[in-house]
């Protein structure tokens, strides 16, 4: 029987699995499939504070180069009980990001009797970033934008990466895949006209959120509306992680949505 | 030197009654399913005794704290690779301590040159209802027991054999009402293993034969801690594993009837 059980290894999930994700990466073509010529990909998600924490949403549409892959996709997914990771780019790593560090942030609280830091937790993900930086090279680029509830400060806070893991904490909002380019300036509009996120309320900052979903589904083709499956929303408040349900969702799509469109 | 089957045998013993001897003073842990979860209890000195080790696995032991600090981390390690590498499904208990932490602990053992693990644990795995709780527990040679409902363990077989005639019958229906349980065989336990240090029995300095109730209050009064936690079948948290605070296990016991 194998006594190296008996090894420990201080916290470190990597170790204990000797999982890498620089030998992960592989190129575009080897991702391809009878449906699409590409990799499926998450599209649009956006993350906004609002006075009480961090509210994340996101279209369930995956796509494969011009292919349509699954409209159920979940791209708002809870790391614990204080961190969302809002998933967009190559689908097939952003579920193995999340599921490592899943693992990795409770191997640590189970093995070392306490929580990884928030900034521990940043790290990791900035780590993963950078040994994903290959694989993002060939296609497999994964953009998160991280939701979480400081307990410290006792406030939400957005950070997002850039491909190489460099790390950047976002004021108000962030949203990232294809349809975020398209509404990026509306983000802007809606702080200089109705005032920051971080002083709305659950209500208004979801019918804000989701109607910036709807325009990004409007102008990028990647990205799902709330039509025909309703979009995904999950908050992070010092009392955790919560599910906004589906009724919710359609009272908040009642009072944002618009179906005029100059387009 | 020859070494003959006699020495062999001779030397097992000796293994045997060195860790008898350092588990006959220690603390029992007691495991028990409800409809809220699973409760596990014990009273410690300075260092936690009752820990999380996978979604749905508590552990608790006794013996020397770096001993039951290795099993731990050894059951942390291994049901984590297991649920990373595969699935989160395939953690389960019985291929957890039977497969992995019984044989480990077994080749300590019979390795002559090194000393023993000073420890027996507990182990208790979740599931929907009561009935289908799974506990296991582990002595220092390998060797390991699964039950249904409940499980126990003590430093001395006398004192296994008080706990489990009162687990029998119990069938708590909270988590409040499962402590109790637990430190009323807590006290029941520990007070038979008190009485089969000494010959005769132990008595208090009236020369009264000590009963659970003394034992527990003794307990408690030397500065031993209860400590309580619960694997709880409901939560919208990501784990299930709470330990219960002092002031929720302090009331639970506050009237306890040990007769």
């Amino acid at each position: 029987m194998d006594v190296s059980l008996f090894h420990p290894q201080s916290g470190d999930f990597a170790a204990i699995t000797g999982f890498t994700l620089t030998d992960a990466h592989q190129s575009v073509t080897s991702h391809a499939n009878g449906l699409a010529s590409e990799p499926v990909h998450g599209t649009t998600v956006i993350a906004v504070k609002f006075k009480d924490g961090v509210l994340t949403v996101g279209d369930r549409r995956a796509t494969g180069g011009n292919a349509i892959m699954y409209d159920k996709a979940e791209k708002v997914l809870a790391l614990d009980d204080t961190m969302l990771m809002a998933i967009s780019g190559a689908f097939s790593k952003a579920i193995e990001f999340v599921r490592f560090l899943r693992h990795s942030f409770k191997y640590y609280e189970r093995s070392q009797l306490q929580s990884l830091s928030l900034d521990g937790k940043l790290n990791e993900i900035g780590r993963m970033m950078a040994g994903n930086l290959g694989g993002a090279m060939s296609g497999g680029l994964v953009i998160p934008v991280i939701a979480v509830y400081d307990q410290k400060q006792a406030k939400g806070r957005i950070f997002f990466y850039d491909a190489a893991g460099a790390r950047f904490e976002n004021l108000e909002y962030a949203a990232a895949g294809s349809g975020s380019v398209q509404i990026r300036g509306a983000f802007e509009y809606i702080v200089r006209t109705k005032g920051n996120f971080s002083e709305m309320t659950l209500e208004t900052a979801l019918a804000e959120a989701l109607h910036l979903l709807e325009i990004a589904a409007d102008l990028d083709s990647a990205t799902g509306g709330a039509g025909k499956v309703l979009p995904l929303a999950r908050t992070v408040t010092a009392a955790g992680v919560t599910e906004i349900s589906d009724d919710a969702i359609r009272v908040a799509l009642g009072a944002s949505t618009t179906t005029a469109t100059s387009i | 030197m020859s070494y003959n089957f006699y020495d062999f045998q001779n030397a097992i013993q000796q293994r045997n009654d060195y860790v008898d001897d350092q588990l006959r003073d220690g603390s029992p842990v007691v495991g028990i399913s409800c409809p809220d979860g699973i409760v596990l209890f014990t009273l410690r000195g300075s260092q936690r005794k009752l820990f999380e080790v996978y979604e749905r696995i508590a552990y608790g032991a006794m013996g020397r704290q770096s001993d039951v600090e290795s099993i731990r981390i050894a059951a942390i390690d291994s049901a984590h690779r297991e649920g990373f590498q595969r699935s989160e499904d395939d953690v389960c208990l019985s291929r957890l301590v039977g497969f992995g932490i019984s044989p480990a602990v077994k080749q300590v053992y019979n390795d002559q040159r090194a000393v023993p693990l000073t420890i027996r644990a507990l182990f208790a795995e979740l599931h929907d209802s009561p009935a289908d709780d799974v506990f296991c527990t582990l002595n220092y040679d390998g060797e390991y027991r699964i039950s249904k409902g409940s499980a126990v363990i003590t430093g001395v077989r006398s004192a296994d054999e008080v706990a489990k005639d009162i687990l029998k019958t119990a069938a708590p229906s909270t988590r409040d009402e499962a402590i109790q349980v637990a430190a009323k065989v807590w006290a029941h336990a520990y007070n038979a293993m008190r009485h089969a240090r000494k010959p005769g029995g132990d008595v208090d300095d009236n020369g009264v034969r000590l009963t659970p109730a003394a034992a527990f209050k003794g307990a408690l009064e030397k500065g031993q801690i209860l400590e309580a936690a619960l694997l709880t079948r409901s939560t919208s948290k990501t784990s299930r594993f709470e330990c219960c605070t002092p002031e929720t296990v302090s009331a639970a016991v506050a009237n306890l009837d040990l007769g």
